[in-house]
């Protein structure tokens, strides 16, 4: 009976012990919003490359697409001059 | 060119000139700071996109039950600023997510169907040059897809639980933010306009070019 009883004391504490040992400590919680440049160095992005990247790559975007469309228009007009003038010569 | 092509090219290339002073003169946003500057062209082109969207499905629809040429053409420059601001509003978002959300790209509604948008207008245009004929016809049926997105991606934040900011945003700027960002609004409006202008003129061009080489062929 005794023997029982230790056997059933033994099991329980060895139980709560792995719960115990299994538990996390609890987060610690943020308490207080923090601004962005009080933030430590690590967690810091610096946001001037993305920026500039952004800005850069808008004015690259149309201005290349400006370019492409004034290229089709300067190969399409030369065309069609040089069709026109053959037409006319071929008329006369 | 029509005569208002040239005073509306210098206005907005003046307009263009001053808009980095009203974004600089901007305040800086409280939690995000310097990196929200890109709001200021990501906004004002998300909108050029969509509107590009709305002209290219509305001249789509007018041309598969009208057959006016004309509408096609509208069509098909308006499809190229569709894929020209779409891939200005994909690529200024994530560069303001990575700072403000901490990653490039979230899978959320509006991000996910602003692509699906942004990839309607690719296909259009891949359509369009390698579709042979009668590609005209099917890349209008397209358009209307792509212009049923709209409403999508634009109403989508309020109703879906999204990362991405709401559409209350815009009319509860204060002034000193608001400014700047209707200024380059209008500013891209303007630079919409004028090359949906050349774009038009680079297609009524090359019909005359076909008109030509078939004339030349009788």
């Amino acid at each position: 009976m005794i023997t029982r009883l230790l056997v059933a004391i033994v099991m329980a504490g060895s139980l709560l012990g792995v719960t115990v040992s299994t538990q996390q400590p609890p987060p610690q919680q943020q308490e207080e919003f923090i601004p962005i440049d009080q933030l430590p160095p690590q967690d810091q992005l610096p946001a001037a490359p993305l920026l500039i990247t952004a800005y850069s790559f808008v004015v690259l975007a149309l201005f290349a697409y400006v370019l492409s469309v004034a290229r089709r228009l300067s190969v399409v007009q030369r065309e069609l001059d040089r069709l026109q003038s053959d037409t006319t010569r071929g008329r006369t | 060119m029509p005569k208002w092509f040239v005073p509306v090219a210098v206005v907005c290339g003046l307009m263009f000139a001053a808009a980095p002073l009203l974004i600089a003169n901007a305040p800086y946003e409280s939690t995000m700071g310097l990196v929200q500057k890109i709001f200021y062209v990501h906004l004002p082109s998300a909108l050029i996109f969509l509107i590009s969207a709305i002209v290219c499905g509305v001249a789509s629809v007018r041309f598969l039950f009208g057959g006016n040429p004309r509408h096609d053409r509208l069509a098909w420059a308006a499809a190229e600023l569709v894929v020209l601001f779409g891939i200005i509003t994909l690529v200024t978002g994530p560069l303001w997510a990575r700072k403000a959300w901490g990653v490039w790209w979230q899978w959320d509604v509006r991000l996910t169907a602003s692509l699906m948008g942004w990839m309607v207008g690719v296909a259009y245009l891949l359509l369009r040059k390698y579709g042979g004929p009668g590609s005209d016809k099917l890349a209008a049926g397209l358009a209307l897809f792509g212009m049923a997105n709209v409403p999508f991606i634009y109403i989508s934040v309020n109703y879906w639980r999204t990362i991405h900011p709401t559409t209350n945003v815009l009319p509860t700027l204060p002034v000193s933010m608001g400014l700047p960002v209707w200024f380059t609004f209008a500013t891209f409006f303007l630079l919409f306009l004028l090359l949906l202008r050349m774009r038009v003129r680079l297609e009524e061009q090359r019909a005359r070019l076909d008109a030509l080489y078939l004339s030349a062929d009788a």
